[in-house]
């Protein structure tokens, strides 16, 4: 299945207009986003409502390089991903101490803070102008070229995700999420765990940042507000926060609905608003999980849930 | 620096405080009672402050006009109020807590496009009564004189409460629904009915704010994103559910934010989320909370 998806994905920037194709773009940048949002709700079962921020970072510290110092963007990348895992690192250490809403909050709190810091930072960050002039390499610059390039790059970054979600490490995630008390007897020192847990998230959102500001030739302090951070929260969900490609799923489904729906009405808040209302209230679970429940015939390895998780 | 300075800086702060005071008050009340945290509360205060505009503007040319228009745009969000829980609040309770978060963050989005269709993205100004156009002097230094009515409106509003939590009925069910609903549902108290008047008192709270709010600048699109996570701030450092922490934490984020603003403009929000993050680290139920019921 998700070998399918990447042929489809290939092949459809040449049969679709390139407004599209930016749409798809999104789509990836958003998703990656999305996903690496998930190792801390769908498979540690933390609601971090502040992961925009590591996404700013990385956003930025791309940005930066590009503008101020014209270093590359393949070795931007990498170096974008340390220091969003870095800021991750920092805060991520005292997150890793609360539980629930506790933790929704002081994510939120340290999201806010990041955006202040970049916000009133002008000699440094530019402050609300944000960055302009973010222009990738000459081959890059057309819309197929980068689109393939995100594409590459969202892969691999989904692939390495899927294995960390999959390897032991992945497991003793989901044991926290489903009782952390007992977790902590048979002996894992779950803060380190979630912490690390938290620093891997926090370098995948650094990476899908890093890869949003050449797409979009520039960056915004909006970029790590709590407004955006609602974003991949809603996308898991959407999609189904129990299963790996789930979030890809649910930025598929707002990104193209965004894109039709800004098309014809300058309310899109009002159309997400209701959206997201309808789905949390009929859609427990998210697409796929309500598909599952319906047709039931997903492959077991793909969910996420310890009972159906087993290899 | 002069005392007198320093003073008037003191007032601005603790101005600054009873406007988050009034916003976070309603929101911890709510969040004390039914464990909902509201991201559209800020939002219902922004409606609170065009509110006061409008009845402001169809009563213009009366001096009693803005006195009327405050509190008459606390019951008009207590209404839009009432409304959003019976239709929507009402079946969230039981839900999880990312559920409940994604719904009311879904709310704010949708209050705030709904502003932008009735009264449109322009800035809207309420022409001050005469008896509030001029500076007072106090210790020599000139002093806005409608800041001394949201003062005392904040410490009104903080007393009625209190008032109400300790010396009413209705004010023990609520208390005690914070320590324990079931055990108050036991006893035969209409449970939903309370938690629909609780959410409709605290955006009641939170639409008075939003009136009072409207004569200070001018009331435009997209002040609510600021104050809700300010407010949010007042409450995790006051300490969830207590009416006491949620004053206290009030002044102390507007002194800070007056003062900081003094010395080191650019860091005066930075300073408040490194307090909330600390309050949270160190005492996650705040200064006057008490550890909450998983």
């Amino acid at each position: 299945m998700p070998a399918a998806l990447f042929v489809l994905a290939l092949i459809l920037p040449f049969i679709v207009r390139e407004f599209w194709v930016h749409v798809l773009n999104e789509i990836l940048i958003l998703g990656l986003f999305a996903l690496s949002f998930n190792m801390i709700f769908g498979y540690m079962g933390q609601l971090s409502f502040g992961h925009a921020a590591y996404y700013g970072v990385g956003a930025y510290t791309t940005g930066l390089l590009m503008v101020k110092a014209n270093w590359p963007l393949f070795v931007t990348l990498p170096i974008s991903m340390v220091t969003a895992g870095i800021c991750a690192l920092i805060l991520g250490y005292f997150c890793v101490r609360l539980r629930g809403i506790y933790f929704a909050i002081l994510t939120m709190a340290f999201g806010q803070l990041v955006f202040y810091i970049i916000f009133q930072w002008y000699s440094f960050t530019g402050g609300d102008n944000g960055l302009q002039g973010i222009n990738p390499p000459a081959w890059l610059f057309k819309t197929n070229p980068y689109y393939f390039f995100t594409l590459v790059v969202v892969t691999i970054g989904a692939i390495i995700l899927w294995f960390i979600s999959e390897s032991p490490f992945g497991y003793t995630m989901r044991t926290i999420r489903d009782n952390t008390e007992r977790t902590e007897f048979i002996g894992i020192n779950v803060q380190r765990y979630m912490l690390i847990n938290f620093v891997i998230a926090g370098m995948f959102a650094g990476l899908a940042g890093a890869i949003w500001g050449p797409f979009n030739r520039s960056v915004a302090p909006d970029l790590c507000s709590w407004q955006h951070s609602g974003g991949p929260v809603f996308m898991a969900i959407l999609g189904g926060p129990h299963y790996f490609l789930g979030p890809m799923l649910g930025s598929v489904i707002y990104t193209l609905l965004n894109a039709f729906v800004t098309g014809y009405t300058e309310y899109w808040p009002l159309v997400s608003g209701t959206v997201i209302i309808i789905v949390v209230l009929l859609l427990p679970g998210g697409v796929l999980g309500v598909y599952k429940e319906k047709f039931g015939h997903l492959k077991s390895k793909e969910s996420t849930t310890l009972e159906h998780g087993g290899s | 620096m002069e005392f007198s300075f320093i003073f008037s800086q003191f007032l601005s702060g603790l101005t600054y405080g009873m406007i988050l005071f009034l916003v976070a008050s309603g929101l911890s009340l709510i969040f004390g009672v039914m464990n909902i945290l509201n991201f559209a509360h800020a939002t219902l205060w922004l409606i609170g402050a065009y509110f006061c505009y409008s009845f402001w503007y169809l009563m213009q040319g009366y001096n009693f006009a803005l006195w009327v228009s405050i509190p008459l745009a606390g019951f008009a969000c207590a209404a839009v109020g009432w409304v959003t829980e019976i239709v929507l609040i009402k079946h969230i309770y039981k839900r999880e807590l990312h559920e409940q978060l994604l719904i009311t963050y879904a709310l704010a989005l949708i209050f705030a496009d709904l502003i932008k269709i009735v009264w449109g993205p322009t800035d809207r100004l309420i022409a001050r009564p005469p008896a509030i156009q001029k500076p007072v002097f106090i210790f020599g230094a000139p002093f806005d004189s409608y800041f001394i009515f949201v003062i005392l409106a904040g410490f009104a509003v903080a007393l009625g409460l209190w008032w109400f939590l300790k010396y009413t009925r209705y004010g023990h069910i609520v208390k005690a629904a914070v320590f324990s609903r079931e055990m108050v549902g036991a006893l035969g108290i209409p449970i939903p009915k309370i938690y629909t008047w609780v959410f409709t008192l605290g955006i009641f709270i939170a639409g008075f704010a939003g009136g009072v709010q409207a004569p200070i600048g001018s009331v435009n699109f997209g002040m609510d994103i600021a104050i809700i996570i300010q407010a949010f701030c007042v409450v995790v450092i006051g300490g969830f559910g207590s009416l006491l922490g949620t004053l206290v934490g009030a002044i102390i984020v507007g002194e800070v934010f007056s003062f900081a603003i003094l010395y080191w403009p650019a860091g005066a929000m930075v300073l408040i989320f490194v307090i909330t993050a600390a309050i949270l680290i160190i005492r996650p139920w705040g200064l006057f909370g008490t550890p909450m019921r998983t």
